[in-house]
């Protein structure tokens, strides 16, 4: 990539908007960081010689934005990767936890509702992104919006637990080995899917979320200390690890 | 003016459900880009200010990227990364022999498409029938 140009705000901010347009609505990465970079060029040889940035992308950026989305052709894969590892992993997450409390089970409402919420999250996540991109909201109203997706998903986990509270729908009961085979096979998931994303991340927040719960519960170590103890080995353990990931990143010249 | 929209939109093979003028102009605009790029190597901007200077001022000149995406997908256009003297990576875009031929044809089908649409504006009959047909030249 390119050192930084310099460029005017207005053309940076719809730089930064067409990346982001372009990456929900599904794009090869590489193939966005080309066409950026090549607008890149051409808004920065513009504005040396005075154009505004309407002459190159026209009244409307989101038009634009648009008309460049429509000759890309759209990285099913990779889509399909961000998916399974979003719904999969929360699977995983509340799997290994309730593992570690004893054998499994899951009413028919929980598992629907587990996977309706996976694909609404991800849907509110894609439109809600590219709605921010293509429109000139104001910082305050992205906040809002961006905080809005974050916490449908928290609100609808929140009201599937009352649902399934008030509504009878059919349990599946798993015995212990039936449980611990569907152990074995999230486990051998998030593992694999570890692997094809070359990312740990999934993997050590399981195990940061479930095991300092299990291992504490080893220690001759009192009920009230154990539950003080725990948040903080989960919450430091990832704020850790995110810090590494970072500047182990930032080494590598990104 | 419809009649002149419609004859366009035949010739350049482009019927889409929505005759519009900027479709009617994106099906030359790719025919004047490769006809640009035949002469000399070009990278983007200096695509655009030679279209300009060729007298197209009123289109925005980002336009010409989605279209030279397509361009390269059809593998009409091939492009190379250079650097230049003032810094940024500039694209090149050079034709492809399937570029030359796709060019061939554009010329050919803007000459029959001129020739008919100056007939249409000075009311000069061809005696035959003035639907497009390719067969009636």
């Amino acid at each position: 990539m390119n050192s930084e140009l310099k460029l005017s705000d207005k053309s940076r901010e719809f730089l930064d908007h067409l990346r982001v347009y372009l990456f929900s609505s599904g794009k090869h990465s590489d193939e966005i960081e080309e066409i950026v970079e090549e607008l890149e060029v051409h808004l920065f040889e513009a504005e040396k010689n005075g154009k505004p940035i309407e002459k190159i992308i026209g009244k409307s950026p989101k038009e634009y934005m648009e008309m460049v989305s429509n000759e890309m052709a759209t990285d099913y894969r990779s889509w399909i990767k961000t998916i399974s590892l979003i719904v999969f992993g929360s699977f995983s997450f509340t799997i290994f936890s309730d593992l570690m409390k004893g054998n499994l089970s899951y009413s028919v409402l929980e598992i629907v509702g587990h996977l309706v919420i996976g694909a609404v999250f991800i849907a509110a996540i894609a439109t809600g992104f590219k709605y921010i991109s293509a429109t000139n909201l104001s910082i305050k109203k992205q906040g809002l919006l961006v905080t809005a997706i974050m916490i449908l998903p928290i609100a609808l986990f929140v009201g599937l637990i009352y649902a399934n509270r008030a509504i009878d729908t059919p349990v599946i009961h798993f015995g212990t080995t039936a449980s611990m085979i569907i152990g074995g096979i999230t486990a051998l998931f998030i593992i694999g899917a570890s692997f094809w994303a070359k990312t740990w991340i999934l993997l050590i927040v399981v195990a940061l979320l479930t095991l300092p719960d299990f291992l504490l519960g080893l220690t001759p170590l009192t009920h009230e200390a154990q539950l003080m103890i725990s948040p903080w080995i989960t919450f430091g353990g990832i704020g850790l690890y995110l810090w590494l990931s970072l500047s182990w990143s930032r080494k590598n010249g990104k | 003016m419809l009649v002149i929209v419609t004859l366009v939109m035949q010739g350049i093979g482009e019927v889409k459900e929505n005759l519009s003028t900027t479709q009617m102009l994106k099906g030359i605009l790719d025919g004047c880009l490769l006809a640009i790029i035949k002469d000399k190597e070009v990278y983007g901007y200096e695509l655009a200010e030679k279209l300009e200077s060729y007298g197209f001022h009123s289109f925005s000149e980002g336009t010409i990227y989605p279209l030279l995406m397509r361009m390269q997908k059809e593998e009409l256009v091939t492009t190379t990364l250079k650097k230049s003297t003032a810094g940024p990576r500039r694209k090149y875009y050079s034709l492809t022999p399937k570029g030359e031929a796709e060019l061939e044809m554009f010329i050919e089908r803007w000459n029959y498409l001129q020739t008919n649409v100056n007939r249409v504006l000075r009311h000069e009959s061809d005696s035959e029938h003035l639907k497009g047909d390719e067969t009636d030249e």
